[in-house]
């Protein structure tokens, strides 16, 4: 599984050129990180960095609209997603199998006039968004697939 | 004897037709007896002791002839007493107190003077709101070691803790108001009665109805909100804006309009407009924008240029958001946008925060940036878009007052009430209204974030949002209800350390959290000790319960003042 992450760490664009390079896929929640690359569908996104932690991996991809932090596991799943930026990013695309669920649950989750911040529970996938104007943030993970002795608060 | 006891009783007759008194009404009657009282009293050592003289006329109508008497102290070594009939204590002891006029000689009062120790002192009126301008005047009562109460106004040393607020005269108690906000009044013994102090909170706030041009009346629910929304949206502060068709004097007012310091730009609902807009095209289409808030909505719709009027001041041409669920096809990105005044519970939005624009040089340059979309027929993509096209403050146009902000909201007592008023000021350091002595500002990184520093870790993403209806942060030992909010058992005290994006300055800020239960069970919408969770863990926005009893500015990015470079918090 490791094998497989490997060549991530190699898409790593530190120049100004990066910026104007093609569109690039992210991974997808629940799903291998191979999904970076054979998902093409993607936002314009551009891999920033990937740093490797104890126990997961974070890729960071930035785009115009926000940069998207994927926490890969050490078996190569995807457990969970953090962002911030101008805007949200699409959650169709990042939650994946996922998302059918968080919709559902997003239309049954009130809205909350006042708040600055939106918690939704699909029955496996946690959505948060919180933030203003200009800094909007939020984070998605499965609950299920955190790996042992990894904190909700290593996530953001 | 009778033309002696005339002669005698003239200069009090005297004083007594001059001051339009005297029962009677003529000049004939005469003072029969004098009754001074209280007739057997003691106080401590260092106290003094208010009498009074009350005189009963031949024809039966009394009088307080307090001033007109002579008094007398038997023993000055006790207490001494002046031409008002006010005794001053000397040392331990017992005197007699009388008073006399001509060869009417009074009961004799026995004062006492004690040993007793002051052991508290009482401020009343107790926590008063009074208008800007207004005046209060404050008593000191002493409770001493034999609970024995005595009226100390005059011997204390009064103080205000917020001289901006109000100020008072130390040898009075009289406080005058200056502007919105909270002041604690202190009355302070003096040494020789063992420096013991008491205080109580004032409450200033603005008059309804006075306004000069750079002033817009807020008011948290109340008038300036919609009826309609009120009971389920607490904390919520409401202002009128009027918007026109840009070069015409086509215009309307447009009530409950949210005040936002933690956004920019002005968002109206489509359903609210009645005033014909421009509509502001883009190389490739229409312009459109997807505002995301955060509360589980976002905002969408067409940007149109409208001349926007703010209080006073001259109108400036802006773009603002249009709100229309219904205008194009609404790309994926923004979910499901508000459709209407009702499902979002305004009409409106008037974001005055720390930036010109909403998106800024970003979206100037990248059309994936997730705001800004052109709209061809229903087809839109994202688009780039000139700082000048992007939806802005409108605050920034104005001739002076351009700078930024100051929100003026009062505070609001335990428990809240219904509504409560108080006035948005633009510009900073422009006008005599809006330079205020003793405020601090706090510089915030790009984002409009600076720091809060809480239970021993410091958050980065803190932020400053009259549109948040609550203090919004985490803390664990806090009990939470299924929908987010604090409700501890009693009302809780808190404290934090807000700090500049560079690091300085600091400052406390110390708050309550009260039990969101009992308080929406109370009837009231306007709450100080209302909070929440936020999620994630970097975060601690500062709701509209901050603004309660505070002067806070909002400098824009980019402008300076007297209170420095934009952008930044002030308070």
């Amino acid at each position: 599984m490791k094998k497989r992450l490997y060549p991530l760490f190699l898409l790593v664009w530190l120049s100004l050129a990066a910026w104007t390079t093609p569109p690039l896929a992210r991974a997808t929640l629940g799903e291998s990180a191979d999904s970076v690359e054979s998902d093409r569908r993607a936002l314009s996104g551009v891999r920033r960095a990937a740093t490797s932690r104890d126990g997961y991996t974070v890729h960071e991809a930035v785009s115009d609209a926000n940069s998207v932090r994927e926490y890969v596991s050490s078996s190569g799943i995807v457990f969970a997603i953090a962002w911030n930026g101008l805007s949200h990013p699409d959650l169709t695309l990042l939650l994946g199998s996922y998302a059918g669920e968080y919709w559902q649950a997003a239309k049954q989750t009130p809205r909350k006039p006042g708040r600055r911040s939106l918690q939704v529970k699909g029955g496996r996938v946690v959505v948060e968004k919180w933030g203003h104007m200009r800094n909007l943030q939020g984070r998605a993970y499965v609950p299920a697939l955190i790996p042992p002795g990894v904190s909700l608060d290593e996530i953001k | 004897m009778k033309s002696n006891k005339i002669f005698f009783l003239l200069p009090l007759l005297l004083l007594l037709f001059g001051c339009g008194g005297g029962g009677g009404g003529g000049g004939s009657k005469t003072l029969v007896s004098i009754a001074v009282t209280p007739a057997n009293t003691s106080i401590a050592n260092g106290t003094t002791q208010q009498f009074t003289a009350t005189g009963t006329f031949s024809d039966n109508s009394m009088q307080d002839i307090s001033s007109a008497v002579t008094w007398k102290s038997s023993n000055t070594g006790v207490a001494t007493i002046s031409a008002a009939g006010l005794a001053t204590s000397v040392a331990v002891g017992i005197t007699t107190i009388t008073a006399a006029s001509g060869t009417i000689t009074s009961n004799s009062a026995s004062l006492t003077v004690t040993t007793a120790a002051l052991r508290s002192i009482t401020v009343k009126p107790a926590n008063p709101i009074i208008n800007i301008g207004a005046t209060q005047q404050f008593t000191a009562t002493g409770t001493f070691s034999d609970n024995s109460t005595n009226d100390l106004t005059s011997q204390v040393t009064w103080s205000s803790s917020n001289a901006t607020v109000a100020t008072i005269v130390s040898t009075t108690g009289v406080a005058t108001a200056a502007a919105a906000g909270n002041a604690t009044i202190t009355a302070t013994a003096p040494a020789s009665l063992g420096s013991i102090s008491g205080a109580t909170t004032l409450t200033v706030t603005v008059p309804a109805g006075t306004g000069a041009a750079n002033v817009l009346s807020i008011t948290v629910n109340g008038s300036l909100c919609s009826s309609a929304f009120n009971a389920s949206y607490p904390n919520k502060p409401c202002v009128s804006v009027t918007v026109c068709t840009p070069g015409t004097s086509v215009c309307q007012t447009v009530n409950d309009i949210l005040l936002d310091t933690g956004s920019t730009g002005l968002r109206i609902f489509k359903q609210a407009l009645s005033t014909p807009l421009n509509q502001i095209a883009v190389s490739s289409g229409a312009l459109a924008e997807c505002a995301q808030f955060v509360d589980g909505s976002s905002e969408w719709g067409p940007v149109q240029s409208a001349a926007v009027v703010l209080g006073g001041e001259p109108a400036v041409t802006v773009p603002i958001l249009v709100m229309d669920s219904t205008f194009g096809t609404v790309p994926a990105s923004c979910g499901t946008p508000a459709a209407s005044p009702a499902d979002a519970q305004l009409n409106g939005i008037l974001g005055v925060g720390l930036f010109t624009e909403d998106c800024g040089p970003t979206c100037v340059t990248g059309a994936n940036n997730g705001m800004y979309f052109a709209c061809t027929g229903a087809s839109c993509n994202g688009t780039t878009v000139p700082l000048a096209s992007q939806v802005q403050n409108p605050v920034v146009h104005l001739p002076v007052d351009n700078n930024g902000v100051l929100v003026q909201l009062p505070a609001v007592p335990p428990g809240g009430t219904a509504s409560a008023s108080g006035q948005l000021v633009l510009g900073i350091g422009t006008q005599s209204n809006n330079t205020l002595s003793g405020v601090t500002a706090f510089p915030t990184n790009a984002s409009g974030d600076f720091t809060t520093i809480f239970n021993g870790t410091a958050l980065n993403n803190s932020f400053i949002d009259s549109g948040s209806n609550g203090l919004f942060f985490n803390d664990p030992l806090i009990p939470l209800s299924p929908s987010g909010w604090y409700i501890p058992s009693s009302t809780t005290t808190l404290s934090a350390t807000t700090r500049g994006a560079t690091g300085s300055p600091s400052a406390t800020v110390t708050f309550q959290i009260g039990n969101a239960n009992t308080l929406f069970g109370s009837g009231n919408d306007v709450f100080i000790e209302l909070g929440g969770s936020l999620p994630g863990v970097s975060g601690f926005d500062w709701g509209l319960p901050f603004f309660l009893g505070r002067n806070v500015f909002v400098g824009i990015e980019g402008k300076s003042s007297n209170l420095g470079a934009g952008p930044y918090w002030a308070y």
